[in-house]
């Protein structure tokens, strides 16, 4: 089951995703990339597991703390 | 007492002074992985080094007085790395580790002589508040509680260090909050009143981790420096603390020897920084190239994460590092790093620590949020604090460095030293965002682009470097060895590298 929830820390757009449903993560990978403030802001994994769901596609508008993607540890 | 009486009844009282609360909770600890509070003073100091101070204290109250070993709080002088220190280590086997008026006065003599006789002061918390029922009623408080116009007071006259080991309430909670650096055991729990009592107070569900847990102080109050998962750790971090301190305000901090192999990675740094100005990278990886090998020790890793703070050697001397990390929010300086750079700095500047500043931030964070958590004022207790420090301060321009934020990173001669990277630009603001403002013009449209080729214009490293707002230009990979000779260029020598001290009553928590 999902237990990880990964959040935007910023308000934003969503640019760039790099990582699909299933794919396996290590704590410190980018999932997908936010625009703001004219930056590529990361969306990083503190913590390994493998992406259960990419809640957002590219262009999206996010908000800060808002949960993009699940994943499970 | 005949001295062949006086000699055995002596000893009787110090083994009964040392089982403390009793065997079967000593056990519980232990099964626990938990240290006793004299094991921990053990493994902290140097072996051999210690002499307690109130063995034979006990419980004023003539009742209590057989089963309060020592009062519950071990006090007395160990040395750390050769030098003397003032140690006080709850123990929670006798009554909670409870405040008492007999307790209260060991820890008011170790505070006096550490302040009076320049000694590191360093406490392991975990102690249930003020003993009950000792300060009940008027009668109670009037005798027991305080009677010490000072116990609270902080003028950074020497370091305090806290280990927050246990279940911390009343005084473990204050002393660690008037401390210089504070680390917590996971499990450990941090509060003004127990889940307990909280409950009862206020009638809601109390979770101890959600109260005052490690997760909290570590990320959203920022009241801990550092969270471990063992005693050992936390001691350890306690030692490495106090190694980049002086033992007190009037002295410089201790040099080092330079490990091997430092300064090795200079020759790449600049492969670090990412090539488009539109992506982040970590700065903690410039940082670590930067000082001396394995010397870096970061403080309040998870809090406020847009900027970095730490201690560090370079070429030897202790240094304190500020820097804009643009891997979290492009390193737009919010309300909570405002609050860490600002206690930082009094830090460093109290302990005769110079300041290296690495600057890559497009500003502050601005929003609703920003202003309903009072960034004005804390924008500027950063820049007064900065402007009151003494200890030399040197700045190095990565990237960007943008409006008010260029004063507080030390632009502007907030800084003794600023160097810069051909890769610095310095503006009031994104010229994007500054075309949007001043000419009104969208992105895509040929007026837009015309106003930002003007408006970039002039915001070349070379142009403020021109105007001599940046004393010089620096290739990435000579940035240790400049930072090394101006170090030692602005050394304190007229005063032994002691500074003044302006902020040594700055407050401890705010």
């Amino acid at each position: 089951m999902a237990n990880i929830e990964a959040r935007s820390e910023v308000n934003g757009s969503v640019w760039k995703l790099l990582v699909e449903p299933g794919a396996a993560v290590e704590a410190g990978d980018t999932l997908m990339l936010i625009e703001s403030m004219k930056m590529e802001i990361p969306v990083i994994v503190e913590d390994g597991g493998r992406v259960v769901a990419i809640l957002v596609k590219e262009g999206d508008a996010v908000a800060e703390g808002q949960v993009v993607a699940e994943l499970e540890g | 007492m005949a001295p062949d009486d006086a000699m055995p009844d002596l000893d009787a009282r110090r083994a009964r002074a040392r089982a403390m609360g009793g065997a079967a909770k000593l056990a519980a600890r232990r099964a626990r992985g938990l240290l006793d509070a004299r094991e921990r003073i053990d493994r902290f100091v140097d072996p051999g080094s210690f002499v307690e101070s109130g063995m034979h204290a006990t419980s004023i109250v003539a009742g209590d007085r057989e089963r309060t070993p020592a009062d519950g709080k071990i006090a007395g002088y160990g040395r750390v790395d050769g030098r003397e220190v003032a140690v006080v280590s709850n123990d929670f086997t006798v009554l909670g580790a409870s405040s008492s008026a007999v307790n209260g006065r060991k820890i008011a003599q170790m505070k006096r002589v550490a302040t009076q006789r320049g000694l590191p002061l360093v406490f392991f918390g975990e102690s249930s508040g003020a003993r009950m029922p000792d300060t009940m009623g008027a009668r109670g408080m009037g005798t027991m509680l305080g009677n010490d116009p000072t116990q609270y007071q902080r003028m950074r006259e020497t370091p305090w260090a806290a280990a927050v080991l246990g279940y911390c309430y009343g005084s473990s909670t204050w002393y660690t909050c008037c401390s210089d650096f504070a680390v917590m055991r996971k499990g450990a729990v941090m509060a003004v009143s127990s889940p307990l009592l909280v409950a009862q107070a206020t009638s809601e569900a109390i979770d101890p981790e959600a109260l005052g847990g490690w997760k909290l102080h570590a990320e959203t109050t920022g009241q801990i420096d550092l969270a471990v998962d063992t005693d050992e750790e936390a001691l350890a971090a306690v030692r490495r603390f106090l190694s980049y301190m002086p033992a007190h305000a009037g002295e410089a901090p201790p040099r080092a020897a330079v490990p091997e192999g430092s300064g090795a990675d200079m020759a790449t740094v600049a492969s670090l920084l990412p090539a488009s100005r539109t992506q982040v990278y970590d700065v903690r990886k410039i940082i670590r190239a930067i000082v001396d090998r394995d010397s870096f020790f970061e403080l309040k890793a998870r809090f406020g994460k847009v900027a970095t703070i730490g201690l560090a050697r370079l070429a030897g001397g202790v240094v304190g590092i500020v820097a804009n990390n643009p891997l979290f929010k492009g390193g737009a300086l919010d309300v909570d790093a405002c609050e860490k750079i600002t206690g930082f700095l009094v830090l460093c500047d109290s302990f005769n620590i110079p300041i290296v500043m690495l600057v890559d931030t497009p500003g502050f964070a601005i929003g609703m949020e920003a202003e309903r958590r009072r960034a004005p004022g804390k924008i500027m207790n950063f820049m007064n604090a900065l402007s009151l420090c003494t200890v030399p301060k040197l700045s190095v321009i990565l990237r960007k460095s943008y409006g008010q934020a260029y004063l507080n990173m030390g632009g502007g001669r907030n800084s003794d030293e600023v160097a810069a990277w051909p890769t610095a630009e310095v503006s009031f603001m994104d010229p994007h965002f500054a075309v949007r403002i001043v000419h009104g013009h969208q992105p895509g449209t040929p007026e837009f682009a015309a106003a930002l080729a003007e408006m970039e214009r002039d915001s070349s490293v070379y142009d403020i470097a021109g105007i001599y707002a940046v004393q010089t230009v620096i290739r990435p990979e000579e940035t240790r060895d400049y930072l090394a000779r101006m170090l030692e260029t602005h050394r304190m020598r007229p005063t032994g590298g002691v500074g003044q001290h302006l902020m040594r009553a700055w407050p401890t928590s705010f």
